[in-house]
């Protein structure tokens, strides 16, 4: 659903009058849709069902209730997604990015997650956090900080005037990527790589100092959404340094992540390590070119532009998504009643890995030319004549991708039940526990 | 548990409380102390009575944010030249102290609105919002007639609030006035001199389609390339004048004055080159500033070949002076003794009046013009005051006032 707002929205910039008499089809209702979507709709719901995957291993005991999930799935997808998508395409609405959804949905919202935070989190703190695997640690830190950073981000602007309200606004596009998207998204990688390979994370070490390089950082980024703006300097270049810094930290991580990776060679045959290997690049790629991106230098020329689109579908597809289907394969796997199709999750990954790339590149030379038009001083409307060539490739992309995640849809609702359990890579007795025993950390034997 | 676990439980405790102390740094140090600052420095540059926004423009608001026009269009100038350079001063923080939620927006497709208020008339607005490309033809806005009546020039409340809105941004700190902005840099306490100087000494507005009233005159144009002018006059005059310079094209039905009929004159090319870098003020005629000379002489010569040389015709004796005395009683007020339309209450009127030296009329069209009047324009028709004769005679009179040029008789 929230592919197909995306490409509608991406059509209509090539054939502006798509949808002129429909008033809930209107460009900027569609684009509202499409991002509280992909944010809230997939990833959200795939992470939360690879929690209940997760959970139960990394913490030794099953999830707090089976009624509560019914709850936590009913009001997040029937109080939150669904009324959240009808009031914006209505007309009722936040015009604040990536927290589209009105009040009344926000307030559904902070308590679906808070009930989410019931539901999984408990079993970390009985099992004791001295024993918490790194993945742990994200689920923690994702869930808590998320309760913490949505009202900020998602109320406390749609009362502050102009520059203070944009100041909170910019701290919540980082924040929702940053503290919901990446922690969960990071827990997904570190446990299907070790639970894949058959061996644990390279260093348990550099896995904690990343975490928490991570919560430090990534909070202190979002001003740099308004690099030369009125927001005071002081503010700006804090985001900025935090910006670089952020940077080396997921080089940190992800250099973690590769070695743990040792030896699975570039294309693994597990789709599920495959996905996560490709989403650990993604990330390393994204995490350098938004510390580059925030660099005053870069940012004048860049910033406004499809460059910053690319960027974000780099991070909520290339990284986020790649991860969150990583993830949902890899549990698929483990499940003796899940229909599960190889063919099609091989399909799905090609396209999504063909069509997330033509889409970087692609808006990314638009963003640089549209970057250099601005600067140059031509008349504005050049820079749209300009684009076009390079956003009726985006459409056309944009259908690859979308094909690509039927395909996965179509891997993860179809085939034989219980296929995946052939798929899986190192086979062993009691899969449960052996993978439980990969993720322990170091400190286990304390 | 073991001394060494014990350890750790509480290194990761104070790691948590760390976190979590850094996530409350990030909102004070990010978010509210920059906001106490911003508060601080409204209340010390906003004028002392700021306009406020009336209920329409505040229902036009609401619009504007639930079809997420933030999206395409941002409003806010950045310190950088290439913004100021494009669209005016950078946005001070008392100017969105009504802003609420912001509507700063991160992406620009189209440009920025921080100043387009008093910037494109209002009725450029209605047909551009009813149909964008019937005014702007590579334009990928999409068009909004659900706020309209079926008709570009029928908008319904929600348009005239949307429009009411658009016109009103930029115009607080336009309307402060030079008291305005020496009590704001009085109140800046800029960080550094560059940003004062960026924050205050540029032009308020520098939106290159802004029509500006001035008898300043435009650079000079000459030797413009016909082909050239003429691809460029399709893709950006067309629209409202015509392909073949009727006035009819797609964006005329509904903008008031219409667009000049550009096949029933003849212009010098100094008029054409003071009408693309001023824009006719008063009508939906835009200024062409951020076009190259090159091309805004290309244009010249383009819109010159639009109306094809006819022979002239003779004039009756009789009509000479009768035409000379309907004139000097009924047109110089506004349009001046030599016809250069510096007549003595030509300052008083919303519009211009036409400077017959620089443009001669074709007959049929000034014989039209006196019988219809320019609706939308100062100009009133003529019937009631003047007979059948009388107005022939003023047309043939404002048609000798040209002055031919050699720039003109070249381009012919």
């Amino acid at each position: 659903m929230s592919v197909a707002f995306g490409l509608v929205a991406a059509w209509q910039l090539i054939a502006p009058d798509l949808g002129r008499d429909v008033a809930w089809l209107g460009w900027g209702r569609v684009r509202y849709a499409h991002t509280q979507g992909i944010m809230l709709g997939w990833l959200a719901n795939a992470f939360f069902a690879f929690l209940y995957h997760a959970v139960p291993i990394l913490t030794g005991r099953p999830v707090t209730s089976a009624r509560l999930g019914v709850w936590v799935f009913a009001l997040w997808n029937f109080a939150v997604m669904a009324p959240g998508w009808v009031l914006v395409l209505a007309g009722v609405s936040q015009p604040l990015e990536w927290a589209e959804f009105p009040l009344v949905v926000d307030v559904v919202a902070i308590l679906a997650l808070a009930l989410a935070g019931v539901q999984f989190l408990p079993g970390f703190f009985r099992r004791g956090v001295e024993s918490l695997y790194v993945s742990s640690w994200y689920i923690i830190g994702g869930l808590v900080f998320t309760l913490l950073s949505y009202p900020m981000g998602n109320v406390v602007p749609e009362f502050l005037p102009g520059a203070a309200g944009a100041a909170i606004s910019g701290l919540w596009i980082h924040d929702a990527v940053g503290l919901f998207v990446t922690p969960m998204a990071l827990a997904i990688l570190y446990f299907v790589i070790p639970a894949s390979t058959g061996r644990p994370v390279f260093s348990h070490f550099l896995s904690m100092l990343g975490f928490w390089l991570l919560f430090f950082l990534y909070p202190l980024n979002g001003t740099h959404h308004y690099v030369y703006s009125v927001i005071p300097m002081a503010a700006q270049l804090t985001a900025i340094v935090a910006s670089a810094l952020l940077g080396v930290t997921v080089v940190i991580v992800v250099t973690n992540l590769f070695l743990s990776m040792r030896g699975a060679g570039l294309l693994p045959r597990d789709p599920a390590l495959r996905f996560v290997g490709t989403g650990t690049f993604f990330y390393v790629i994204v995490s350098l070119q938004g510390s580059a991106q925030a660099q005053m230098a870069v940012n004048q020329t860049v910033h406004f532009t499809d460059w910053v689109v690319a960027h974000s579908h780099m991070a909520m597809l290339g990284f986020a998504s790649f991860a969150a289907a990583g993830g949902l394969v890899h549990a698929w796997q483990r499940m003796p009643e899940a229909r599960y199709n190889a063919a099609a999750i091989t399909w799905a990954y090609w396209m999504l890995v063909i069509g997330l790339v033509g889409m970087v590149v692609d808006l990314t030379i638009g963003g640089l030319v549209q970057g250099e038009l601005w600067k140059s001083g031509a008349p504005w409307i050049d820079s749209v004549t300009a684009s076009r060539v390079y956003w009726v490739a985006r459409a056309h992309i944009g259908s690859i991708l979308a094909a690509g995640f039927i395909a996965l849809l179509v891997g993860l609702t179809t085939g034989p039940r219980g296929a995946g359990m052939s798929v899986r890579p190192a086979p062993t007795a009691d899969g449960h526990d052996e993978v439980a025993a990969r993720l322990a950390p170091a400190t286990e034997a304390l | 548990m073991s001394r060494a676990g014990q350890a750790l439980r509480t290194s990761y405790l104070v790691a948590s409380v760390a976190g979590v102390l850094f996530f409350v740094l990030s909102v004070a140090l990010l978010g509210v102390w920059p906001a106490r600052l911003l508060e601080e420095q409204t209340a010390a540059m906003a004028p002392e009575k700021p306009l406020e926004p009336t209920t329409s423009e505040k229902r036009g608001r609401a619009i504007y944010a639930r079809e997420g026009c933030a999206y395409c269009h941002t409003q806010q100038i950045r310190y950088l030249h290439a913004d100021m350079a494009r669209f005016g001063a950078p946005t001070l923080a008392w100017e969105t102290r009504r802003d609420t939620p912001h509507l700063w927006g991160t992406r620009r497709i189209g440009p920025d609105l921080s100043r387009v208020g008093g910037t494109r008339s209002l009725d450029w607005q209605y047909a551009h919002l009813y149909a964008p490309r019937a005014i702007v033809a590579s334009s990928v806005m999409p068009g909004y007639p659900a706020l309209f009546d079926g008709a570009a020039d029928r908008p319904r409340q929600d348009a005239r609030d949307l429009v009411a809105y658009l016109d009103s941004l930029g115009r607080a700190r336009e309307l402060a006035g030079p008291e305005g902005e020496a009590r704001a840099r009085e109140g800046c306490n800029c960080p550094d001199d560059e940003m004062q100087r960026m924050a205050f000494e540029g032009p308020l507005n520098t939106h290159p389609a802004r029509a500006i009233r001035t008898r300043e005159a435009a650079p000079a144009l000459a030797g413009g390339d016909l082909e050239r002018g003429q691809a460029l006059y399709g893709r950006h005059c067309a629209t409202c004048h015509g392909a073949t310079g009727a006035g009819d094209g797609p964006g005329a039905r509904s903008l008031v004055p219409a667009p000049a009929k550009l096949a029933e004159h003849v212009y010098t090319t100094e008029r054409l080159a003071d009408v693309m870098w001023h824009g006719v003020a008063g009508s939906a005629m835009p200024a062409w500033r951020d076009y190259s000379t090159e091309d805004r002489a290309a244009l010249a010569v383009a819109v010159q070949t639009l109306s094809a040389p006819r022979p002239e015709p003779e004039v009756p004796a009789h009509l000479v002076a009768l035409g000379r005395e309907v004139y000097a009683a009924n047109c110089v007020q506004c349009h001046g003794a030599n016809g250069d339309g510096r007549g003595s209450a030509a300052d008083k009127l919303t519009m211009a009046p036409a400077n017959f030296t620089v443009q001669r009329l074709s007959l049929t069209e000034a014989v039209r013009v006196l019988r219809e009047g320019i609706h939308g324009s100062p100009m009133a028709p003529w019937t009631t005051r003047l007979t059948d004769a009388e107005r022939l005679a003023a047309a043939h009179y404002v048609r000798s006032l040209f002055r031919t040029t050699a720039s003109t008789a070249e381009a012919r």
